[in-house]
């Protein structure tokens, strides 16, 4: 779990969810909350899903503009996108 | 022998080679590295010579086909052979071979082919490699048939019937799509023209145009008396504005590593040091900024003069500092006592660095993180620490509310993070916060250090005689990094599913926006489970949010998207199943 040896041998992601900083985040936001048992997990998917997002946001704007590369402007914009998307 | 023809009103082959070998100076060929016709090497020798040879017997119009074989060829002839085939080895080598024999010119000349000619035929030719193109011959025939020639970019193996087709009709097809070579007036005379027919006219550019050949770099020797001077006049007016410290500060670089500056009287400063507040954190902010992405040593050389002006007022400064601690919503009143601040300062800090933590954490983070990163000693990182506060103040403008909760981040940060040193530069930072809205990443980061040890206990007085010894701490290292290394896992996941190369500037920005998703998110979920009257954020929550954000509909469920994006580990733990023993895991 801890290294994705089958989706890329040549960029090892590391699958594990940092459930240490993501209760630390979310309890130094909102000390009078508390996190149930798993629902790091859940924030982390919920993470996994919003970058898969940004990122082909992101890829589409790069490919838009004929950019080879990823700059920070695309970025800015499909972050744009995507937080008015995820507002819930 | 050339020269007897060069008086021709037919410049023969033969004549326009020795020409060229003549005018032009030989020039280093450049080597193709593909080994293409490594086959075709042998036959190539007598097969060219024979080609030669025919030459006499064929028109202008085979030249352009027959040039770019023979361009083909003597690629192929150079790579094959050593690497020091030059166009004028080769040049010379048909010259001893070819027989002389008038060929058949118009009046118009052909003159030799100027190396430049030679380059631009060889972009023209169809094969890629450069060597081969560097014939000036070639170049000459090239312009005679461009179509030709451009048409077959490609590469392809030179086979020894094809060239002796292309020989043939080499000749004739040149006189079709003749196109201008740059100032080759000779180009219809060129295709009618045998085969190694020159661009006469290109001739005489080439010579004009001597700067063709490789220059040298010119390079400007480093003035290093206007660049010090430049350092000065930056000290000078950096220290300007916040001059409250004596022009011993100036001297930058040694100020920054030195603490000396400490040793004026810190209490009773603060007013001053509030005049000063603004200018250096203008200035700090431009410099935080161009210091953040510094190193520790590169710290004091990016703005001497900023040092210089920390230094200038540390000394008042970390006694507001350490006073104002407890007073974070006055960051004037520096001077109510150190001792307060330490005992209280870890609660407070860590309740408003929450209730501070605003969006831009994480360009705080980043622009402290890297000054944080500077660890050497505590000039170092104090100026990091300095630099990172004043990012956040950069950044957090807008958020004034949050400047208290930053002041007092800030200031138990130095203090917990750094020894006596860090002290006035901390203070410093307290002062300026005030000046601008102060942010509160500051102080999200600076709650690692508030276990830290040392710094309460240190009382004012000693400060200074205590500035020359420098504890070396990590603080700013622990501070920084935990934010941002999660954030840096998430940007990860981004440039690995992006499946693009990404700029650092970029990934910069994926954890900013990560970092506003993750308020939004926190905010989100609060809300969700006031709305149940709970406190405890439950899965249901978590439903309805992604619910919400359009990631689970009525045909995707929560648990098909955790099967699909989670390890199984995870979804073990969250998907709940049935055991043996009747039991269900996780229970629900």
């Amino acid at each position: 779990m801890a290294v994705a040896a089958t989706i890329s041998q040549r960029k090892r992601i590391k699958r594990k969810a940092p459930r240490g900083f993501l209760r630390r985040v979310f309890k130094r936001r909102k000390p009078h909350l508390r996190l149930e048992a798993s629902c790091d997990l859940l924030v982390h998917l919920n993470c996994l899903l919003f970058i898969r997002r940004l990122a082909e946001e992101a890829r589409t704007d790069a490919c838009k503009n004929k950019c080879g590369i990823i700059k920070d402007q695309h970025v800015l914009a499909a972050a744009k996108v995507m937080l008015k998307k995820s507002r819930g | 022998m050339a020269d007897s023809d060069i008086s021709d009103n037919e410049p023969t082959t033969r004549t326009l080679l020795r020409r060229v070998l003549d005018t032009e100076a030989p020039r280093t060929p450049r080597r193709r590295q593909s080994t293409r016709a490594g086959v075709q090497r042998t036959p190539l020798g007598t097969p060219f010579s024979m080609r030669l040879r025919s030459q006499t017997k064929t028109t202008a119009g085979r030249q352009p086909h027959r040039a770019r074989s023979i361009g083909r060829l003597a690629h192929i002839q150079t790579r094959g052979q050593l690497k020091e085939q030059t166009p004028r080895t080769l040049l010379e080598n048909i010259l001893l071979t070819a027989p002389e024999s008038s060929m058949v010119m118009p009046e118009s000349v052909v003159k030799p082919v100027p190396a430049p000619q030679v380059v631009q035929f060889s972009r023209r030719e169809s094969s890629p490699g450069s060597l081969e193109l560097q014939l000036p011959e070639l170049n000459a025939s090239t312009t005679l048939a461009p179509g030709r020639l451009t048409s077959g970019r490609r590469k392809k193996r030179l086979r020894l019937s094809e060239f002796q087709q292309g020989v043939d009709q080499g000749l004739p097809l040149s006189q079709g799509p003749v196109t201008e070579p740059p100032g080759n007036t000779g180009a219809s005379s060129l295709s009618s023209s045998l085969n190694l027919t020159f661009a006469t006219p290109l001739l005489p550019q080439s010579v004009q145009r001597p700067g063709l050949a490789r220059r040298p770099p010119t390079r400007r020797a480093v003035d290093v008396g206007i660049f010090l001077q430049d350092l000065q006049d930056t000290s000078v007016a950096t220290a300007l504005p916040g001059d409250r410290t004596p022009v011993a500060t100036l001297p930058t670089d040694t100020v920054l590593e030195d603490t000396q500056p400490f040793s004026q009287p810190l209490i009773g400063r603060s007013p001053s040091v509030h005049h000063s507040l603004p200018y250096p954190s203008l200035s700090a902010e431009r410099t935080v900024s161009r210091r953040t992405r510094s190193s520790g040593p590169g710290l004091q050389n990016n703005s001497p003069g900023k040092p210089a002006q920390f230094l200038a007022g540390k000394a008042e400064e970390v006694d507001a500092l350490a006073m104002g601690f407890p007073n974070t919503s006055s960051s004037t009143s520096g001077e109510d006592g150190l001792e307060p601040l330490l005992g209280g300062v870890g609660e407070e800090v860590e309740e408003r660095m929450e209730e501070s933590m605003s969006l831009s954490e994480v360009k705080e983070a980043a622009g402290a993180q890297a000054s944080a990163r500077a660890e050497e000693p505590e000039a170092h990182t104090e100026v990091a620490e300095a630099e990172g506060s004043w990012g956040a103040i950069e950044e957090k403008e807008p958020e004034g509310s949050s400047g208290d909760k930053d002041t007092e981040g800030r200031t138990a940060r130095p203090e917990l993070a750094s020894s006596t040193p860090e002290f006035p530069r901390a203070r410093q930072l307290e002062f300026l916060e005030p000046a601008p809205p102060t942010s509160t990443a500051v102080g999200l980061f600076r709650q690692q250090f508030i276990p830290a040890p040392s710094l309460s206990s240190e009382p004012l007085e000693p400060l200074s005689a205590r500035l020359p010894t420098r504890v070396q701490t990590a603080g700013p290292r622990r501070r920084q990094d935990p934010y941002k290394m999660g954030l840096s896992h998430y940007a990860k996941l981004f440039s690995f599913y992006a499946k693009m190369p990404m700029e650092k500037k970029a990934l910069e920005m994926v954890e900013k926006c990560l970092d506003k998703y993750f308020q939004r998110l926190c905010d989100d979920l609060d809300v969700f489970a006031a709305h149940a009257g709970r406190k405890t954020v439950r899965l249901e929550d978590l439903e309805l949010l992604m619910r919400r954000q359009g990631l689970v509909t009525d045909r995707v469920s929560l648990h098909v998207l955790v099967e699909q994006h989670l390890p199984l580990e995870y979804r073990q733990l969250l998907i709940p199943c049935a055991f043996s023993g009747n039991t269900v895991f996780p229970a629900q």
